[in-house]
């Protein structure tokens, strides 16, 4: 083989695989753009998840190959590649006639043999592979939040839901919501939490808000119960508290009995066994309230303010979770508070017959011994004189922003005497023969105008 | 066509006449290498040239020194606006025999003879002009119905001036088209003129030193027979002729817009022929693309018809020419546009 012979061969072979390079790298550029945006929509639609997508740039094999059959189908005649290294190496047409007759004895004439240099500007192509690479790449590594648009697509609930977890988990543990509602609702939140969809928030914000007040609601049932309690309990406590200390003052046994009976009647509105009370009033105490010791009743009030304790605790973990408000958890934990106890104590020592303690206000007893009977004492009506306000209940207004301008009254709406308070509310300027509440504000502003108008139309 | 490729020892002695003419033209005529080396490949393919030059540049002296050299019967006529066809093809005249008989006898003209050297061939008139239509291409004149074959090898090698146009009538193109190469005469350089004006009294020439023979001149003309046109080299060289015309595939922008009419196979034919005598005197039995390219403008540069455009942008047929030269790829291969082949 000359020397001629193999530069030609190894100038085809480089031509060829530069070509089948050429191809693959054209063939790849293409598939990462292509896979790129179909791994942008699949994500975008949720259907796959990232990592079985990133297979598919597996595809460029498949495609490499292709490419390299085609190169090799498409690749030039060896006539006309052997024509360009004759022409390249300045043969003088000697090597192309080598198709029709051998030319050894030419070969020793022509120029030395050299392979001709293939010259590739593939920086464009090596360029759109590298972005077409990083393109797919960054499709591919696309956080999840930001290319589900679909059902996939979380709604940031996790602290709302959370925060209702622990409401009801709350309420479950205080038995102000049955426990099987309060597993369902927990259910319901878990579930909520995975499927609430970002295209469609409103439903889970309904179901949220729902459960919420259902929340609230039964916390503010649950306030009012324990303000029942805490009342009742604070007026029995007041009373076991007075009894203990009257009884060593000498109180009489009827008064005892009646106030025995009056404390029991106290605890029963209380209705502990019910509801929000975790613990109880023993029962060998209730039975024996006529006879009650001092160290009985101090049991008692010992248990009384046990159950008190309880009834504050629950109260004041519905305030932590914002269930119900600071002012509903003072008004409860101050509820039946007692003031002048001594009073009281001191009343029942005093008290014989005449004792009328069903109607007892118990921590109401006036000043000077009156206790709870005594008459409460008006003086004189304070003077006004000299005063520069004066209070004066005024009727509601109507805001002026929640108003529509329909027109202007020809003159001052006229005013029934006793009317006062419909005067400026929403029915002001309802006529009577209408009976309609759907009445408009008419403002007076620019009124003259209008009537210019009015009159100009008329002419 | 595999076992006619010329070997080398059978090459070499073709080529050596070759380069021994174009050393004796070179040693006559100075400094117009280029210009004899195209003279001499028009010759061996048996063409016809027009040279074109100003007054005084050698056109004639250089047809006389050919005719020395190849031993050629040479004949010059000077056209002139009153020039008629019998001047240059012959007449008959009545002539009375040895026997008292009176008879037309055809007495030949200048054109019978191998080198006719038809000096300002623009002067005369189209009708003696179309005279030499048959000649070239026939090799023959036809008068009052017989034809005379004319002595072989047959050239004429014309000359026409570029200026002084008042009263020429420029030659058609089926006149053109029939010679092979134009070939343009310049100035000689100042070494040039120092050289001829210092050893050539009154620029007399040397007569050459050695004459090629009428066979070794027909040895040449067989050697040429033998050159192989490869097949890829002669793709390029009908594909060249074809992209000289606008709208074709491969015409250049250039062509589709100053060209009316390009090339006629003729042209191919010329290029082929040139291309193989040029192979001859490189010393080559196969004709490469290099070649083609030698010739294809002497051969085209008259074979262009261009339009009015062309004139406004002062774009001549040489210019367009290689221009397409330039644009057009040898081999066909078809290879992506940022794919370049370059020399080792």
């Amino acid at each position: 083989m000359s020397s001629h012979t193999g530069a030609l061969k190894s100038f085809a072979k480089r031509l060829t695989l530069l070509l089948m390079v050429r191809g693959i790298v054209a063939w790849t550029t293409v598939w990462f753009f292509l896979w790129g945006v179909v791994v942008l929509a699949v994500r975008f639609s949720g259907l796959l998840k990232g990592k079985w997508l990133a297979l598919g740039l597996l595809g460029c094999l498949p495609l490499a190959l292709i490419a390299v059959i085609r190169e090799w189908r498409r690749r030039e005649e060896f006539s006309k590649i052997r024509a360009a290294y004759d022409e390249l190496n300045r043969c003088g047409g000697v090597l192309m006639a080598e198709e029709v007759s051998d030319m050894s004895q030419w070969q020793a004439q022509l120029p030395a043999a050299a392979v001709p240099v293939l010259h590739w500007r593939n920086g464009r192509a090596f360029g759109l592979l590298g972005i077409s690479a990083v393109f797919a790449a960054a499709i591919l590594l696309l956080p999840d939040r930001l290319t589900i648009l679909k059902a996939q697509h979380p709604l940031e609930i996790g602290k709302l839901v959370g925060e209702l977890k622990a409401e009801v988990q709350t309420l479950k543990d205080e038995k102000i919501l049955e426990e099987k509602k309060a597993d369902e609702t927990q259910k319901q939140l878990a579930q909520m939490q995975e499927k609430s969809s970002g295209l469609d928030p409103s439903k889970t914000w309904e179901a949220l808000d729902h459960i919420k007040e259902t929340d609230a609601d039964l916390a503010k049932q649950a306030a009012e119960e324990a303000l029942n309690k805490m009342t009742s309990l604070a007026a029995a406590q007041t009373l076991a508290s007075a009894m203990q200390e009257a009884s060593d003052d000498g109180m009489s046994n009827d008064t005892a009995t009646r106030a025995a009976q009056d404390l029991a009647s106290m605890l029963k509105s209380a209705k502990l066994e019910d509801g929000l009370l975790k613990g109880n009033i023993p029962k060998e105490l209730l039975d024996q309230l006529n006879g009650l010791k001092k160290e009985d009743l101090q049991k008692l009030l010992g248990a009384i303010q046990f159950n008190k304790n309880s009834l504050n605790g629950t109260l004041g973990k519905l305030a932590n979770l914002k269930l119900i408000d600071a002012k509903t958890l003072a008004q409860c934990q101050n509820a039946g508070t007692c003031t002048n106890c001594n009073a009281l104590a001191a009343y029942l020592a005093t008290c014989t017959n005449a004792c009328n303690l069903a109607s007892l206000c118990y921590g109401k007893g006036g000043p000077g011994g009156g206790g709870g009977t005594g008459p409460m004492t008006w003086q004189a009506k304070s003077s006004e004189e000299n005063l520069k306000f004066n209070e004066n209940a005024l009727p509601p207004s109507a805001h002026l922003a929640d108003a529509q301008f329909v027109g202007v009254s020809k003159s001052a709406p006229e005013l029934s005497a006793n009317d006062l308070a419909a005067d400026h509310g929403a029915l002001a300027s309802a006529q009577a023969s209408g009976g309609s509440a759907n009445s408009q504000v008419i403002l007076p502003q620019h009124r003259q105008a209008i009537q210019r108008f009015f009159k100009r139309d008329a002419q | 066509m595999a076992d006619t490729i010329l070997k080398p020892e059978e090459l070499q002695p073709a080529a050596d006449l070759a380069k021994k003419a174009l050393e004796q033209l070179d040693r006559v005529l100075l400094g117009r290498k280029e210009l004899h080396r195209l003279v001499l490949i028009g010759i061996l393919s048996k063409g016809h040239v027009l040279f074109e030059g100003l007054p005084g540049l050698g056109k004639t002296a250089l047809v006389r020194t050919i005719g020395q050299i190849l031993k050629l019967d040479f004949k010059r006529i000077q056209f002139t606006p009153d020039l008629m066809p019998s001047d240059i093809l012959g007449s008959h005249i009545l002539q009375q025999t040895d026997s008292g008989k009176r008879e037309m006898v055809f007495q030949p003209g200048p054109v019978f003879t191998n080198i006719l050297l038809a000096d300002e061939i623009n002067r005369a008139s189209p009708k003696t002009q179309s005279a030499l239509l048959e000649t070239m291409q026939e090799n023959s004149v036809t008068l009052m119905g017989t034809t005379r074959q004319l002595p072989l090898p047959f050239f004429v090698l014309a000359s026409q001036n570029p200026i002084e146009l008042e009263g020429t009538y420029p030659l058609p193109e089926a006149q053109l088209d029939r010679f092979l190469f134009r070939l343009l005469f310049d100035n000689a350089s100042t070494d040039v003129l120092e050289q001829i004006i210092s050893g050539r009294r009154r620029g007399e020439l040397p007569a050459p030193t050695w004459q090629m023979d009428r066979e070794q001149l027909e040895t040449l003309f067989q050697t040429m027979n033998r050159i192989y046109l490869p097949r890829p080299v002669a793709r390029y060289i009908a594909r060249l002729v074809s992209a000289t015309h606008p709208g074709s595939e491969e015409a250049s922008e250039a062509v589709t817009r100053y060209v009316s009419y390009g090339a006629s196979p003729r042209a191919a034919i010329a290029i082929a022929e040139a291309s193989r005598a040029h192979a001859l005197v490189s010393g080559r039995p196969t004709v490469g693309f290099e070649d083609v390219k030698t010739v294809a403008e002497p051969v085209l540069n008259h074979r262009l018809l261009l339009n009015y455009q062309a004139r406004f942008d002062r774009m001549s047929p040489s210019r367009l020419v290689q221009e397409l030269l330039g644009k057009l790829d040898e081999t066909g291969l078809k290879l992506p546009g940022d794919v370049e082949l370059q020399p080792a």
